[in-house]
């Protein structure tokens, strides 16, 4: 038990200086870049301000400052918890990612189960249609889902089902349609990492002797496939299905752009365009602890599929090598 | 809350579902045609009534495709966007209307008086109408208003709005419907100004708001003839119509509440989704398509307008001060080596204008002077061959040693730029010139560009109400931009610009604005391309009375679905 709580103490420190880090690389990279969203709108052709007019407000935001000064007092709320004001809206940060987090939320949790449903119906396949031209079919499906672009997948969704056969409207994209489709397009080429890893890790076990010997015994293919070789086969799946909440975040932009949903992949997007640096700090941040706590279920998970992997302490060193067949 | 839960339709109705078929029928009718008459009767007999035309039909809930709402809801920070614009438009009013041809006319100021010099003006308002949230909309009100546009809040980061005369020294009430506003200096512009897309009159009550509450559209009052029923931010807004609203501008005919129920502007930042979202029903209208996407749109029997703004045509403004353009044979020859015809047949449609002069000819003082750049390249290249630009074997022209080089910088706001100026690039490299293409997102473009003095040129896209604002853009006079690198060097320049700016009479401002028009075109100032046209929309063929303003901004207050 001692063991335990010191190696979540350990896993917890991490996590911090990780978020940490990344707040504060996110904020040197974007105060290198040259202009600023306040400075950007006020120069915008139209507006013909003055440079005493541009000055008073530029140095309401305190854009004037050194960028060590603005760093230590980004750090100094951030610690506390105050995510600080977009320069962009003028909204609070907090408010704007409580606003588009659920959306995001649906549509990664929907992808990922898109991509495992997808993933496990693949893997099946492999294994139960005929060797020749069923499997070969199944087995290039992976390559196949990975090598079309998300963004294309997207919008061949929208023209087909939501403008020739009106199964959604553009309009609505928080619909439980327009949110299937979204997370469709989201979760095909995700789920072609899974299928693959799925794949070789049952192709691995299955070519053991204990599957030798179970299927000699008579054992039906159903069976052994559930009792015997999914759970080991499962454990490299974790690891790529951990990895691959990363791929969902950055995957979400896109298909967030294409869907008109707003979510944390529009925040983001607007941000950058803008250089709107707390909202961007804030959703690195936040990228940052969903990555922890998800790479941390995963090493949780580790022992329960693998009786190897008993103790928490080893965990570091995950056997991923099987992963590639 | 800021953002209420999507609920873009009241209950009830699904426009979706029963509008292909009333599309067919009209079209099986070849309503077009009948419509048209229908809406013109009407149009004639509501402006008496001062109502929905006959043949409208009440009701009715539009979807606007958009590709951005912009950055933030803080009125003067945001009114100047091409985006909010038109939200604005529908949830405020303005205490005057300036239509398409830059013609003024009451609206929330019912009349208004000017002394003989032009520095103070008397205001007097229509009684009776009110903010949203209850309060009135009183000289108090409008003072309020009218230092917050000249004067910005800078304690909470609110900008003043740009275009506001810097010669404002203050506003005040004489009584509760009479507001006088003083100048420091002759301002004829100031009352069309007032119909500028900045100009929005709100609540005293939102004004006085910190930055967030202000940044929150839903706690934004106007007095206009929608109210935000929600908003969500990077998503839509939510407009439902104002069932007491009985004020509108008189120049559109009608007075009382709007037809439409509700309009819902929803983001869709991809340009042929939002095209292909019109063509199967599932929006009503749509904003900023590719000028390639017109022609289909139109075959398809949608209404497709490219409402031109008061402003300057779309052109290069010259550096004087940098090389090779300190040299007035290479600006005159710049200006006669643009082949315009070819630019508006190549990357534009015919709804695209020719350029007059270097503002466009929709306002009212502008006079034309085609005959200042035409194509000629004969001309350029002799302009150039007397001045010394020696042709080389390769073509190019250079002048002891000193290459004969431009660059070019695509501007970002406008989609069209890039094809132009690749386009001019080779027209000007037939006569000699040596041309580069630098192009920058708006961001970098907002860095490098906007204001950088040391640059030989800047494409000009900027919207004006009042041609008076000109004068003072032009050299450095009043903190001026100094558009040539000029300064206060040029004397003709000098006189003309005084002459506009100190006008205390329209007539004797056209005249010298007229004078003004000759003397920069002539000298290869300003090199105009076409006129500009930056908001097009397309709407759904049955939406009748569509208005467009002074500024370019569709305005559905007076608009109908066909019965």
């Amino acid at each position: 038990m001692r063991g335990y709580a010191g190696f979540a103490a350990r896993r917890v420190g991490q996590a911090v200086v990780v978020v940490l880090l990344a707040y504060v690389a996110t904020f040197v990279v974007i105060s290198v870049l040259p202009g600023d969203p306040v400075t950007n709108t006020l120069r915008n052709p139209e507006n013909g301000f003055t440079e005493d007019e541009i000055a008073r407000i530029v140095s309401y935001y305190g854009l004037d400052q050194p960028v060590v000064v603005q760093l230590w007092e980004a750090l100094s709320r951030f610690v506390v918890g105050d995510l600080g004001v977009s320069l962009r809206s003028n909204r609070p940060v907090s408010q704007s990612i409580a606003e588009v987090l659920p959306s995001t939320l649906t549509l990664a949790g929907g992808a990922l189960a898109v991509a495992i449903v997808l993933a496990a119906v693949v893997a099946a396949a492999t294994q139960f249609l005929p060797r020749g031209a069923g499997q070969g079919v199944a087995r290039s499906l992976p390559s196949l889902f990975l090598s079309v672009p998300n963004f294309v997948i997207g919008l061949v969704l929208i023209h087909v089902f939501a403008l020739k056969l009106g199964l959604f409207r553009v309009i609505d994209p928080d619909s439980a349609w327009a949110t299937a489709f979204a997370a469709l397009a989201l979760g095909i080429p995700v789920s072609a990492q899974l299928a693959e890893v799925l794949v070789a890790g049952l192709d691995h076990e299955s070519r053991q002797e204990y599957a030798s010997v179970a299927r000699s015994r008579g054992l039906g293919r159903t069976r052994l496939l559930l009792r015997h070789l999914l759970r080991p086969s499962s454990l490299p799946v974790v690891t790529v299905l951990a990895l691959t909440v990363g791929e969902l975040l950055g995957g979400a932009l896109i298909t967030e752009t294409i869907f008109g949903r707003a979510g944390i992949g529009s925040l983001v997007e607007s941000s950058v365009t803008t250089q709107d640096l707390p909202v961007l700090q804030a959703v690195v941040s936040l990228a940052a602890v969903v990555f922890v706590v998800v790479n941390l279920l995963a090493d949780l998970v580790y022992p329960l599929l693998d009786p190897r992997v008993r103790t928490p302490r080893t965990t570091t060193a995950r056997p991923v090598e099987v992963s590639v067949a | 809350m800021t953002s209420s839960t999507p609920d873009p339709l009241p209950s009830g109705s699904t426009p979706g579902a029963f509008r292909p078929t009333r599309r067919t029928v009209s079209a099986v009718l070849g309503a077009g045609a009948v419509g048209t008459i229908l809406s013109a009767c009407g149009g004639g007999a509501s402006g008496s009534s001062g109502s929905t035309p006959a043949g409208a039909k009440q009701g009715g809930d539009i979807v606007f495709l958009i590709d951005s709402l912009g950055d933030t809801w803080i009125p003067n920070n945001s009114a100047i966007s091409s985006f909010q614009g038109n939200v604005w438009g529908h949830v405020t009013d303005k205490l005057v209307y300036v239509d398409g041809e830059g013609k003024v006319t009451p609206w929330l100021a019912e009349k208004w008086e000017q002394n003989a010099n032009a520095t103070e003006f008397t205001l007097h308002l229509k009684s009776g109408v009110t903010f949203s949230d209850g309060t009135a909309l009183d000289a108090a009100a409008v003072v309020a208003n009218l230092d917050y546009w000249a004067k910005g809040q800078a304690d909470k980061g609110v900008n003043p709005i740009g275009l506001f005369p810097k010669t404002y020294l203050q506003a005040s009430a004489a009584d509760a419907s009479t507001v006088v506003v003083e100048f420091s200096a002759p301002t004829l512009g100031f009352i069309p100004t007032l119909g500028y897309h900045g100009s929005i009159l709100i609540s005293p009550k939102t004004i006085a708001l910190p930055a967030e509450g202000q940044a929150d559209l839903s706690q934004v009052s106007g007095s206009g003839p929608f109210t935000v029923k929600s908003w969500k931010e990077g998503d839509e807004v939510v407009l439902v119509k104002r069932a007491d609203y009985a004020w509108g501008p008189q120049a559109l005919g009608k007075s009382d509440a709007a037809a439409l129920d509700s309009i819902t502007y929803k983001i869709v930042k991809e340009s042929s989704l939002r095209t292909a979202s019109l063509q199967s029903n599932q929006a009503d209208a749509v904003f900023n398509a590719t000028p390639q996407e017109l022609d289909g749109l139109k075959e398809a029997g949608f209404e497709v307008a490219t409402p031109r703004y008061l402003g300057f045509t779309h052109g290069y403004r010259l550096n004087t001060s940098v090389a090779p353009f300190d040299d007035v044979a290479v600006r005159q020859a710049f200006q006669h080596a643009i082949d315009r015809d070819e630019i508006l047949s190549t990357v534009y449609t015919s709804d695209w204008k020719k350029a007059q002069s270097f503002i466009q000819s929709n306002v009212p003082e502008a006079t034309d002077h085609s005959a200042e750049f035409t194509y000629d390249a004969a001309t350029a290249n002799s302009l150039l061959e007397q001045a010394g630009w020696v042709k080389g074997a390769d073509g190019k022209r250079s002048k002891g040693g000193r290459p004969l080089s431009v660059t070019l910088f695509p501007n970002p706001y406008l989609v069209t730029s890039q094809a132009i100026d690749e386009l001019v690039a080779q027209q000007l490299g037939k006569v000699g010139f040596t041309v580069d293409l630098q192009t920058f997102d708006v961001v970098t473009y907002g860095q490098r560009v906007s204001g950088n003095k040391t640059l030989s040129n800047y494409e000009v896209t900027r919207s004006f109400i009042d041609v008076g604002t000109v004068a003072s853009i032009l050299t450095s006079a009043n903190k001026g931009e100094d558009w040539f690198g000029l300064g206060e060097s040029d004397q003709t320049l000098n006189h003309l610009r005084d002459a506009v700016a100190g006008a205390v009479d329209e007539d004797t401002r056209r005249t010298s604005v007229d004078q003004l028009q000759q003397y920069v075109l002539e000298q290869g100032l300003f090199i105009p391309l076409e006129q500009i046209v930056q908001r097009i929309y397309a709407n759904r063929s049955d939406l009748k009375g569509v208005t467009y303003n002074g500024v370019a901004y569709a305005n559905y207050y007076a608009a109908h679905l066909e019965a």
